[in-house]
């Protein structure tokens, strides 16, 4: 973290004072008070004295204004944020779990019909640009099937939401905040809209996970302890989920681990498609519109997104392979 | 692991069968939009996205009757005034309007004649620096603002508004200094929306004395008292604003006119184009904001009705000749050294003739707006009076080269330079004429580096205003049709364009003076002729287009009735229904 703290910093010392200051700056006419903000938050100080001034108002979370959003950078975070983390929470398990499936019974039967097709599957899924693929479902689930419309929760029950002082936006999740009002038809709503972003997420990303764990169980499965317990007539369902895949686990964690806490940044592509405002559709407008600290903002976040990430996924290491544990 | 996917891929299935599609529900009108609201005070409001706010939540003296541009129908005055009824006086100086009775603000309170008059005070007063309100001030004190050159404001002028507005029984009276044609159109403008004196002063506005009145000129941008709150007399409220995700309306129960038919209106905030577009087409928008670029699309949806409605509007690329430098990322280094650009660059009328030479009109006319705009050779653009048919600098890159080798002294070509243009997101013309301008002046020198940058609405109409653009393409709808309303907006040095192009010419100055001031038809043409032809040979800015509005509705929706003053950003709600 305080390596990311210094290269972030490093970034910004690029900057001239003036458009350090500018991030500071919360309405047009502030722009003449530049050379008071200046000195207020000592840009023409030496560059260790600026670090820990900036540090110091990184920890009191006061990260500048986004003019994107009309409000803190901190608050705009706060606002953005749900509808990212509630499109990760149902497209992370998708992704993981199919991921995993696929990879496995195409390592299990290499060269089969199956095979052929997870690998089809996942080079199309891979290569293919993550805009084209959410245009060309919502041009077939929405234009041509009206099944799943853009958006995050249909007008009538935005308006309920809007209206009502009864439904408490505990968690501003729709999906579980429909079920803590117990308003099903919410949650069920919400999830509609959440199909196509998942699905796009789902089999773009999957496809990566999906080639790590064939080739991890192709490995598994040439080794001489599944060779001996093949010999010895084992059985096959144990053999291939419980000792091979268990092994070939590790690598699709690691990068599993990175994946999600990548997503946490927001997938520009699928928020701005399916008109989502979250973090990637606010990312995507202040890095159009120059709305530096935002970025920089986002930077830092992102740094300890992964940072915790890798923590998971150590603790997740230990669980899957007791080695390492002991180690 | 199997039952899972399973059960998930019928999970998703099931939603898709079971769950009804977001149909569009009968009270509900629902609109999308790329443009952003930058405010909703009535007083600073300048920007057609806001001002279809403004015009449904509040209400004018007058309103234009339909289609027309020149005749008007009484809105909250009793009757419009004519010479001929009494409310005007013969020599052109008063007008006088009787105030309707009994009409209630959203807040229950009852509008009186002392609130007209309180509204039309407040905004001159207010006169934010860019805003509306030179308009009510060149009628009502000859000057097109409260402040001079050197933004001090002038002695008198607040005592010189206050005595020409009154109160006179249950009527308004304005009186002006001298007869000024286009006053009518512009008491019908959003900026003249009529707000409760009680409720505004409660919320910090003007308190009505003319002691205070310096103290709430030219508020900083964003910081009006009702920048964000409403409370006007029209069909709707204000039910819930989202910026940059949606703007929610809400049938007012006490509207005083007829009950508008939809309890609803939500405009949603949707720059990509592919996701407006299926909105419209499955029902779920009413109405799409759509570029000329995508009419083609459009026509061959089913279940949808177009209109076409030629506008009195004018986009161009405006230079900035002074930018302001501070913390700019726009201008590079700052300099003339490869990097960046000096503040003054666009100063040199070789580097803007340039400029003007890099729009390929052809691709511009056929491609970009498949044959659905003009290209007037100034901002009078075509259908209002004394037009002329200016020439556009020709696309040729042989002149551009020519014109910014010139440029500092060669300095330009030798050194090269680093820069900016901008236009307003989502906006696909002005895009494609950002990028032309962009690539044909990149394409003269490999040292010549130009980003385009688009920027949400409500900033960028703040931020043109700082100065902080060195090209930004912006567009002008019409507030009332008269060249004075095109050709001072963009030309004087006090225009609402003009002033932030940082160009200051006496004679454009005088001659913009004289058009308005004189009402010989004769001479105002030859007033106006002059202008147009310096408005081409000193290359203030450059034409981009002159558009007509297509504007696609879901073919149930009725009510819509087209007027050239009006873009596409606009709609009023109370006259559609289903």
């Amino acid at each position: 973290m305080i390596g990311v703290s210094i290269l972030i910093f490093g970034l910004m010392m690029t900057f001239s004072p003036e458009r350090r200051a500018a991030a500071f700056v919360t309405t047009p006419q502030m722009a003449k008070d530049i050379p008071m903000l200046i000195k207020k938050y000592g840009f023409d100080k030496p560059f260790y004295v600026q670090y820990f001034t900036w540090i110091k108002e990184v920890s009191h979370l006061n990260l500048g204004y986004s003019l994107v959003a009309s409000r803190s950078v901190f608050d705009a975070f706060l606002y953005y944020f749900p509808i990212t983390l509630e499109l990760n929470l149902f497209a992370s398990p998708c992704i993981i779990l199919f991921g995993i499936w696929m990879g496995t019974i195409a390592g299990i039967k290499p060269n089969s019909f199956f095979d052929h097709f997870s690998r089809i599957f996942s080079i199309i899924g891979w290569s293919l640009p993550t805009f084209l693929f959410a245009l060309v479902l919502m041009m077939i689930f929405y234009g041509y099937f009206p099944w799943f419309p853009p958006g995050v929760l249909s007008d009538k029950l935005t308006m309920f939401v809007m209206n009502s002082n009864d439904f408490i936006r505990y968690t501003h999740l729709y999906t579980i905040d429909g079920i803590l009002n117990g308003r099903l038809d919410i949650t069920l709503n919400a999830l509609k809209y959440l199909a196509l972003p998942v699905l796009t997420e789902t089999i773009v990303i999957c496809a990566l996970l999906m080639r790590v764990m064939r080739s991890g169980m192709l490995e598994e499965m040439s080794k001489d302890y599944i060779i001996t317990a093949m010999a010895k007539g084992a059985d096959k369902k144990t053999i291939y989920l419980k000792h091979a895949r268990r092994n070939a686990l590790i690598p699709v964690i690691t990068i599993a681990g990175q994946l999600i806490a990548s997503l946490m940044e927001g997938s520009i592509a699928v928020e701005i498609i399916f008109n989502r405002q979250g973090i990637g559709w606010w990312l995507a407008s202040s890095a159009t519109q120059l709305d530096m600290p935002v970025l920089m903002s986002m930077c830092l976040v992102m740094a300890v997104v992964f940072v915790l990430s890798n923590l998971f996924v150590d603790l997740i290491y230990a669980y899957i392979d007791p080695r390492i544990r002991l180690s | 692991m199997k039952k899972i996917l399973i059960f998930l891929t019928s999970a998703l299935l099931c939603l898709a069968l079971f769950l009804p599609a977001n149909a569009a529900d009968n009270s509900t009108f629902v609109k999308a939009d790329y443009g952003t609201v930058r405010t909703l005070d009535p007083a600073t409001v300048y920007d057609t996205t806001s001002g279809m706010r403004v015009y449904n939540i509040y209400e004018r003296l007058i309103a234009f009757d339909g289609a027309s541009t020149e005749k008007f129908i009484p809105e909250l005055a009793t009757k419009v005034p004519t010479v001929a009824n009494g409310g005007i006086s013969k020599d052109g100086k008063t007008y006088r309007f009787t105030i309707k009775k009994g009409i209630k603000f959203h807040n229950g309170a009852i509008m009186t004649p002392k609130d007209v008059e309180y509204s039309f005070e407040r905004g001159m007063i207010v006169d934010q620096a860019g805003g509306p309100q030179w308009m009510m001030l060149e009628a009502i004190t000859g000057k097109g603002g409260t402040r001079d050159s050197d933004d001090k404001i002038i002695d008198g002028v607040f005592k010189k508004i206050m005595d020409a507005v009154e109160v006179d029984g249950n009527d308004v009276v304005f009186h002006l200094p001298a007869p000024y044609p286009p006053l009518l159109g512009i008491i019908q403008y959003a900026s003249s929306s009529i707000v409760n004196k009680k409720w505004a002063v409660e919320h910090n506005c003007w308190d009505g004395r003319l002691e205070t009145a310096a103290k709430y000129n030219n508020p900083d941008f964003n910081t009006e008292p009702l920048q964000k709150i409403t409370n006007g007399t029209g069909p709707y409220t204000l039910k819930e604003w989202i910026p940059s995700n949606q703007f929610v309306f809400e049938r007012f129960d006490g509207y005083w006119g007829k009950k508008p038919y939809f309890k609803t209106a939500i405009v949603k905030y949707v720059p990509e184009w592919t996701t407006r577009k299926l909105m419209l087409q499955n029902g779920d928008a009413d109405q799409v904001v759509l570029d000329p670029t995508y009419v083609k699309e459009v026509e061959a949806m089913k279940g949808v009705k177009i209109y076409k409605v030629p506008q009195l509007s004018y986009s161009a690329a405006i230079f900035c000749q002074k930018i302001n430098p501070a913390g700019n990322p726009d201008i590079g280094s700052g300099k003339l050294d490869g990097n960046g650009i000096p503040p003054n660059f666009f100063s040199d009328i070789h580097v803007r003739k340039a400029f003007s030479h890099s729009i390929d009109w052809k691709a511009m006319k056929e491609d970009v707006g498949m044959d659905l705009i003009e290209l007037p050779g100034s901002p009078n653009c075509k259908g209002l009076p004394y037009y002329k048919d200016v020439p556009l600098y020709e696309f040729s890159a042989k002149k551009a080269k020519a014109e910014i080798k010139q440029a500092f002294g060669g300095k330009v070509w030798e050194k090269g330079f680093k820069m900016t243009i901008t236009h307003n997101t989502g906006n696909a013309m002005r895009e494609a004429a950002a990028n032309m301008m962009a690539e044909n002046m990149m394409a003269l020198n490999p040292k010549f580096h130009i980003e385009v940058r688009n920027v949400a609405w409500k900033d960028y109409t703040v931020k043109y205003r700082q100065y902080a653009y060195p090209v930004f393409i912006i567009g002008w709808g019409a507030d009332y049709p008269d060249p004075h309303n095109f050709l001072y907006t963009f030309m004087d040095s006090n225009g609402v364009y003009g002033k932030y192009t940082g160009f200051k010419n006496a004679e454009v100055d005088a001659l913009c003076d004289a058009g308005i001031k004189n009402v010989e038809p004769a001479k105002r043409r030859e007033v106006y002729s002059r202008l147009q032809d310096l408005w081409h040979d000193l290359a203030i800015g450059n034409t981009v287009y002159q558009r007509t509005l297509v504007k696609p509705y879901r073919s149930d929706i009725k009510g819509f009735v087209g007027n050239p003053m009006f873009s596409d950003a606009h709609e009023y709600l109370k006259n559609l229904y289903k």
